[in-house]
């Protein structure tokens, strides 16, 4: 099983969870991070800035593992 | 000591020689929107000894609902937001040498920028100006504090050299992808940049000060969902920057502006953008301005400016041959 946590504008892609609320998957074997965003979570890549897998940027192409911790974040430049 | 601070004096984390401490500091904001703006009045109203403000633009009626700093006079006054935060700043402190400078901060001019700084501040727009800021802290040691906020979510997170993950170990200079997320296309609410840079300004205070318990996690706020989390992050075993390489300092990367001779128009180039989704980008457009594409460009007017944008990120910039401001547009608007 692995932990996912949506930020900011992403949150729009699983509105049914609550604040603060992780969505935990289980996944088969070899899948990618670009496969849980596009084929699961129904997020466009374009609209994915940073990947970070149990605090430790990746890129799509990362292959995740049980009892990862997944945050995927938009690019926020607004200052 | 005078009274003025006698408040944070009696702060046991500042006390006498904390103060002293602000007193003998310099710190650099880069950028002076929502973030730069909070984040000088309190630092000059702390009695910080130098305080230099860099941003490139004017101040504008829909920058009044969130950039503390400024107001209708100064619109009127036709004044760039470096001016006004230093004429400002200097009657709210006349103590605290303020130094406003109307600048493109760019890979050719920020070391001088930052000479002389303890900690430099982000109170940016966008990220290739981050990624140099981050290249010039590892380069010359300098502490640096990373603040964004759109619409009502924010992030911040202070960047140690040698002690902590730098800002490209989780935000590397080419994702392939586009459409970045900016105040101008996504909407921003005053509080979230009100509190990304009361944190910021915090962090720069206890670097200066030399106490208190520095922000090394990346601080994640939505105040319109009211979730606030803490995200522990690692260093990026490939990370150029954190093995002494300096991409964006070196010129290599970054948005590039040229004027079209003759034509009154300037192209401007990002090589980090390999693709851009017009869908994407029309989306966040059309909240401002009028959008109409194909598969081959997409036609933007805004403010009677008009730039036709490709899907390589390639972007013309129509009736004017001033290319910092073609930078500015296709930062607002494209975002880099």
């Amino acid at each position: 099983m692995i932990e996912i946590r949506l930020y900011a504008t992403l949150g729009r892609y699983r509105p049914e969870l609550k604040v603060g609320e992780p969505l935990f998957l289980n996944l088969d074997q070899g899948t990618t991070v670009k496969r849980v965003l596009q084929e699961v979570l129904g997020i466009p890549t374009e609209v994915v800035k940073t990947v970070f897998v149990n605090g430790i940027y990746r890129e799509l192409d990362h292959v995740l593992a049980d009892g990862d911790r997944v945050g995927i974040f938009p690019p926020v430049a607004g200052g | 000591m005078i009274d003025r601070y006698s408040r944070q004096i009696i702060f046991p984390g500042i006390g006498e020689e904390g103060q002293r401490k602000l007193g003998d500091g310099c710190v650099v904001i880069i950028g002076c929107g929502a973030l730069g703006t909070i984040i000088a009045t309190s630092l000059v109203r702390a009695g910080v000894g130098k305080v230099r403000i860099i941003d490139r633009d004017f101040i504008e009626y829909h920058n009044l609902q969130r950039q503390v700093l400024f107001d209708e006079d100064d619109i009127l006054n036709g004044l760039p937001k470096a001016i006004a935060a230093e004429r400002h700043l200097k009657r709210v402190n006349s103590s605290v040498e303020i130094e406003g400078i109307v600048a493109d901060v760019n890979y050719t001019n920020i070391e001088r920028f930052v000479r002389g700084a303890d900690i430099i501040l982000d109170g940016l727009d966008n990220f290739e100006t981050r990624l140099l800021i981050n290249d010039v802290s590892l380069k010359h040691k300098i502490p640096w504090v990373y603040g964004g906020a759109i619409s009502s979510f924010g992030m911040t997170m202070t960047i140690i050299p040698g002690e902590t993950p730098c800002f490209r170990c989780f935000s590397p200079a080419s994702t392939g992808r586009g459409t970045v997320l900016t105040c101008d296309t996504a909407g921003v609410i005053s509080p979230i940049p009100f509190i990304i840079g009361s944190l910021q300004t915090a962090e720069a205070i206890k670097i200066l000060v030399g106490a208190g318990e520095l922000n090394r996690q990346l601080i994640c706020i939505d105040v319109w969902t009211g979730s606030f989390d803490r995200l522990e992050t690692a260093p990026r075993h490939d990370c150029p920057a954190c093995q002494g390489t300096y991409e964006f300092l070196d010129g290599r990367f970054g948005v590039r502006a040229t004027s079209l001779c003759g034509q009154n128009s300037v192209q401007v180039l990002n090589p980090k953008i390999e693709r851009l989704s017009f869908k994407e980008l029309e989306a966040h457009l059309k909240m401002v301005g009028k959008v109409t594409y194909n598969e081959f460009m997409l036609h933007f007017d805004v403010d009677g400016r008009e730039m036709v944008i490709f899907p390589d990120g390639r972007a013309i910039v129509k009736n004017t041959t001033d290319e910092s401001l073609a930078r500015g547009l296709y930062a607002k608007y494209i975002g880099t």
